[in-house]
């Protein structure tokens, strides 16, 4: 009884490494330990993938 | 005159944006609906024929009406973080927030009526065709026997959601997947099913408009890629993502999408075939755009800043209720 574009589900994967910034509500950004902005670092969003279009999230459902 | 933008924290993406708003010295006020009766609190009052409504978050307070911009960018579910959540609190905090916002002048990335209606594929791929852009053979379908048929049809086929969501219970992603041509599609009748010829693609295409302008990014397919891997999202790394400009007839079609849609922002995907015609698979209205930006420079955070930050329209003078009068 299971719809058939569910026969190609696969388990949603997770993001392998906790992202290294917090938010900061009083500058309204989310920032690194070391004070800086986590957006201004691109090598950085590069390597954590949170500016990756994704699938399967609950956050993503618009990709 | 202050841009409004309705996301969650953890958004590092809103980030890149929020940036260049703080850099040109635009204010900002920045929340998520989620912590309503929370971090988040709002007051609106209704008298003498005018509107005067206040939100409030971390210390800042900002009235609606000197809102200039309201960016709907991941939202969390109204009052979903409140101490006792419920179905009910979630439509009142809903509908006060967003009746609210709903009635002030301010300009919308995008207005939440508009979203809702651009989300649904079919309509997608209904207005794509009306605007031009070539969209590949599609069926949505509870009949086995009209999925078997197109099959027959177009042997080459892939599978995708028709929402676009993915099940949560387990959590699970439902990528674009090739089927087979001898499938048992008698699972079809349990749920739509959307079929869609195969695009056999040199090249992903992400479009990002923001306003009037357009800004393409290519993926070139790699000539050894397995052909099983279908959907960008799944494949192995590859090629990356650069700028690559947009025919003339595909952004006049864009825009046409864009303009008949009444978005303000859209991230389209296409896929390039080997004459180099791009097929139309969907417009995300809320698509991320920070990979593309990190990986080709181009200047996307930016326009939308750009576009958030422009004068709030002059709307016509309101009449007083009580006299009549115009204010």
């Amino acid at each position: 009884m299971q719809p058939f574009a569910l026969n190609y589900a696969r388990p949603v994967a997770e993001l392998a490494v906790a992202t290294p910034y917090v938010y900061d509500s009083g500058m309204q950004l989310n920032v690194l330990v070391d004070g800086r902005i986590a957006a201004c670092d691109h090598a950085l969003l590069r390597e954590v993938g949170t500016t990756t279009s994704t699938a399967g999230s609950k956050t993503h459902f618009d990709d | 005159m202050t841009v409004l933008i309705l996301t969650c924290e953890e958004d590092v993406t809103a980030d890149m944006v929020v940036v260049h708003l703080n850099g040109s010295g635009v204010p900002v006020v920045r929340l998520d609906p989620a912590d309503l009766t929370g971090g988040v609190s709002l007051s609106g009052e209704f008298v003498h024929g005018r509107f005067r409504g206040h939100l409030s978050v971390g210390g800042r307070l900002v009235s609606i009406n000197g809102l200039r911009s309201v960016w709907v960018r991941r939202p969390g579910t109204p009052a979903g973080r409140a101490a006792r959540p419920s179905a009910w609190l979630t439509e009142e905090a809903s509908q006060a927030l967003y009746g609210m916002l709903r009635g002030c002048d301010a300009r919308w990335m995008n207005h939440p009526d508009m979203a809702r209606q651009a989300r649904h594929k079919p309509w997608q791929l209904r207005l794509a065709q009306r605007c031009g852009l070539p969209v590949p053979a599609t069926v949505i379908t509870t009949f086995p026997r009209a999925a078997r048929e197109f099959a027959e049809r177009f042997p080459d086929l892939v599978v995708k959601p028709v929402s676009g969501a993915h099940p949560q219970d387990p959590p699970r992603a439902v990528p674009t997947s090739r089927v087979a041509p001898d499938t048992d599609f008698s699972a079809v009748a349990f749920g739509p099913t959307l079929l869609q010829r195969r695009i056999a693609k040199r090249a992903d295409i992400r479009l990002t408009v923001v306003g009037k302008r357009l800004l393409a990014a290519r993926k070139a397919t790699a000539p050894d890629a397995d052909p099983a891997e279908v959907d960008v999202r799944f494949a192995a790394p590859g090629a990356p993502w650069e700028p690559v400009e947009v025919p003339p007839r595909t952004a006049d079609a864009v825009r046409a999408y864009m303009r008949r849609a009444e978005l303000a922002y859209g991230a389209f995907d296409f896929a390039e075939d080997a004459d180099g015609t791009w097929w139309f698979l969907e417009c995300n209205q809320s698509g991320q755009f920070g990979f593309v930006e990190v990986e080709t420079g181009q200047p996307i955070a930016r326009a939308i800043a750009e576009w958030l930050a422009r004068p709030v329209p002059v709307s016509p003078p309101e009449v007083s209720e009580a006299t009549g009068t115009l204010r």
